[in-house]
């Protein structure tokens, strides 16, 4: 990024921090705070171990500095100031969770556009915040958009506050669904004087699981009996003779299987359940950023700030406007409505905001200013002479 | 002071009748030979037979001879010892709350005072996070894993238990083993204390009985050579991914990190170790191994499991060692056994030629 570049984007950030308005975090003043200043030179510098001491108000703070990236901790500390983390002297966290477009199994990276990884992203933000708002029935939940690729969610309950890192990590596995057991959801118990397996039905995993064959045996009920066997067959490990013994299980006994009794159709029904945990792992975790969670210490980006490399507001997203979200019209600043801005270009490139598609040549272009701050942020432009 | 009182002395109740009765511990120790006597029997059989031995008739000499073991487990501070110690008062303490809570109402002497489900719960905080139900009882999620996080074993695993409406469920004898694990909690809270020199004085022959004790013992699984040949080939991958200067993901930094301060190395020796590859950045490393090894965070971790290491995509070129010997279960077990298995002459510690300096100082950016 050349130096006129840089002057320019630093100089707009500041007219933007002067006029938003920004309410931080709890606690702000027990948190650390950290910036990454549009210094030149390879390598970005983080300067950290600030406290609100240090930096005072943070709205002028903000404008006074005009950081490319402004960080604050999930951490509170006695000494949030002190430049070593035992000095710190740790009391709590909150529970940060981390959507990266870049970590979705479901991204073809290089091949989806930016619109379409966010896309995928805000899937996977439903299905965290399915497991985040029912199995976990936390109440204080503040949903982000994070300015980049994906999204953010803080989670400030007071039951996970003190939580250590090996107790966070039992949440991360819990919503990627990693070490699930099929023999862990399914609980044997006594029914008269005989035992049975049973699937557990009413909360975890076994839920979801649970769920997905009273979908398959459904599916099944509604096919012709030659369909049905041959659906049962592309299962892992059933064969013709297995699947006969499902296909009657279904037809004599449905209420078994409403009841979680994997008893019922003996072994093929367990080899079901155990090829249905596969895909429902697969289709229904969050894959979240593990070492975001488990850090104690993390520090994560401010809302209400702008993303240094994207030019986009790092956005809070009231929980019922979630739906309507657009983060390529919604995390537009509006400081950069106003007028056009003339850009360099290296390559010609494709860029889709507030609701247009750009088709830019390569060469000196002139776009709308939010159009020419997110490619130079993104260092595929540099500022042009106006 | 109740009889009570001397089968749980980690009660708040305790430490008060014990403030009341302005006990100076000073002086006990310099005269009550039964209760310092008694207070190194908890030590020594904490240390060998995992529990605190059997209790004293006089409920004051077993009152007291609490507060004056954790005089010695702190004047003795050693991890090993501080760990066994909290470890054995929460087993015996288990046991004997199990059985008094497990023993019939009618079959109980009515002039004992008798503990209550209730109050052992409202003792350690619990009685809104645990309620009952009528097939068992439900803990709210985060003291469930407050208590369980580092309990052995799949069962124990959150991913695999019914969470719904943030309340994780569980039986009798789970929760039983959650209070086990909180009353662990509260041992542990606060050693080492601070020991007056005055106290420490008259303890000096207790202190010089544990160290002899634990130097006695067999602790051959916590191994302290550090010999790369040996390591597991997923050990080895990660060491060599760092040291060509390739970037880890953090669970596969977490996991070699983990496994070389577990096998003794100092953070000073992992950052030198690790100083050639530039992604780590010296201050992040040291940071990281730190809190790793628990200087900076209360609790150590231990490296991942293979189970954990495979769902992590870390278990790279697994061998027969693992296959045949170890069963795919630790990687520590893998390294203990090829230890074990070498030949003395073979086991040259890393530490011995170690030695070269790298330079950097680039710093992990967060998003
Ligand atoms: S089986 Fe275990 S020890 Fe062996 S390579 Fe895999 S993770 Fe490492």
């Amino acid at each position: 990024m050349e130096e006129r570049t840089r002057a320019y984007l630093r100089g707009r950030f500041g007219d933007y921090y002067r006029r938003a308005e920004l309410s931080p975090p709890p606690e702000a003043n027990e948190r650390e705070w950290g910036y990454i200043p549009w210094t030149s030179g390879p390598g970005e510098t983080m300067v950290r171990h600030k406290s609100m001491l240090d930096i005072g108000a943070i709205e002028e703070f903000l404008a006074r500095e005009r950081p490319r990236h402004v960080y604050f901790s999930a951490g509170r500390y006695d000494d949030p100031s002190a430049n070593s983390m035992s000095k710190k002297t740790w009391r709590s966290s909150d529970l940060v969770f981390d959507l990266d477009a870049d970590h979705l199994p479901s991204v073809t990276l290089g091949e989806d556009s930016y619109a379409e990884m966010l896309r995928k992203c805000k899937g996977a933000l439903k299905r965290l915040l399915d497991f985040l708002e029912d199995d976990f029935a936390f109440e204080d939940l503040t949903v982000v958009f994070s300015g980049g690729r994906g999204y953010h969610v803080h989670v400030r309950d007071e039951g996970i506050q003190t939580l250590d890192r090996d107790a966070r990590r039992e949440i991360v596995d819990y919503v990627r669904g990693i070490g699930l057991d099929p023999d862990g959801i399914v609980r044997t118990e006594m029914r008269g004087n005989v035992t049975a397996r049973v699937l557990s039905t009413e909360g975890g995993w076994g839920r979801r699981v649970h769920r997905r064959l009273l979908e398959f045996v459904s599916d099944v009920e509604s096919m012709a009996e030659d369909d049905a066997l041959e659906r049962l067959q592309e299962l892992d490990g059933i064969g013709e003779g297995r699947a006969t013994t499902i296909y009657g299980a279904i037809q004599k006994n449905r209420d078994a299987f409403e009841a979680g009794n994997v008893e019922a159709g003996g072994v093929g029904v367990r080899t079901l359940v155990d090829s249905l945990v596969t895909e429902v792992v697969t289709d229904e975790n969050a894959p979240i950023d593990e070492p975001v969670t488990t850090d104690t210490n993390r520090l994560i980006r401010l809302p209400g700030s702008l993303h240094g490399g994207s030019g986009l507001a790092v956005r809070r997203i009231p929980r019922d406007e979630l739906d309507d979200f657009d983060p390529l019209v919604d995390a537009v600043p509006e400081t950069f409505t106003s007028h056009d801005i003339t850009v360099e270009l290296d390559e010609e490139t494709t860029v889709e905001l507030l609701g247009d598609s750009f088709t830019l040549e390569a060469g000196v272009v002139s776009v709308p200013e939010y159009v020419g701050v997110f490619l130079m942020a993104r260092g595929q432009a540099e500022k042009g002479q106006e | 002071m109740k009889p009570l009182h001397a089968r749980y002395p980690f009660m708040a109740g305790a430490r008060e009748a014990v403030q009341e009765a302005s006990v100076d511990l000073a002086e006990v120790v310099a005269t009550d030979e039964d209760v310092v006597e008694r207070a190194l029997e908890r030590v020594e059989w904490a240390l060998t037979d995992g529990t605190v031995g059997d209790t004293r008739r006089q409920t004051r000499v077993e009152l007291l001879s609490y507060p004056v073991a954790r005089v010695i487990v702190s004047t003795v501070d050693e991890h090993i010892c501080t760990r066994k110690y909290a470890q054995a008062e929460a087993a015996s303490a288990h046991e004997r709350f199990v059985e008094e809570l497990e023993t019939e109402t009618e079959l109980r002497s009515t002039r004992q005072q008798h503990l209550s489900l209730d109050a052992l719960l409202a003792e350690f905080d619990l009685g809104t996070a645990v309620r009952e139900t009528g097939d068992g009882f439900r803990v709210t999620v985060g003291t469930y894993l407050e208590l369980a996080a580092d309990q052995w074993g799949d069962e124990w695993r959150l991913v695999n238990r019914s969470l719904v409406d943030g309340e994780v469920p569980v039986d009798r004898e789970e929760l039983y083993v959650l209070l086990k694990q909180a009353i662990r909690h509260r041992v542990v809270d606060g050693l080492p204390l601070s020991v007056p020199d005055v106290i420490a004085e008259n303890l000096d022959e207790e202190v010089e009985r544990v160290r002899e004790t634990l130097s006695n013992m067999d602790l051959t699984t916590e191994i302290d050579t550090v010999v790369p040949d040996l390591f597991p080939p997923c050990m080895k991958h990660l060491l060599d991914q760092v040291q060509k200067g390739e970037h880890l993901a953090h669970h596969s930094r977490f996991a070699i990190a983990a496994f070389l301060t577990n096998i003794g190395m100092t953070t000073d020796e992992i950052v030198q170790l690790f100083e050639v590859n530039p992604g780590f950045g010296e201050e992040m490393t040291r940071y990281q191994v730190d809190h790793i090894r628990g200087d900076t965070s209360p609790t150590q971790y231990s490296a991942p499991a293979c189970a954990t290491m495979q769902s992590y995509g870390d278990c790279v070129n697994k061998d027969d060692i693992c296959e045949d010997e170890i069963n795919e279960s630790h990687p520590m077990s893998y390294y203990e056994h090829r230890v074990e298995e070498a030949d003395d002459d073979e086991l040259t510690d890393w530490r011995e030629g170690a030695g070269e300096d790298g330079d950097d100082d680039s710093d992990e950016s967060p998003d």
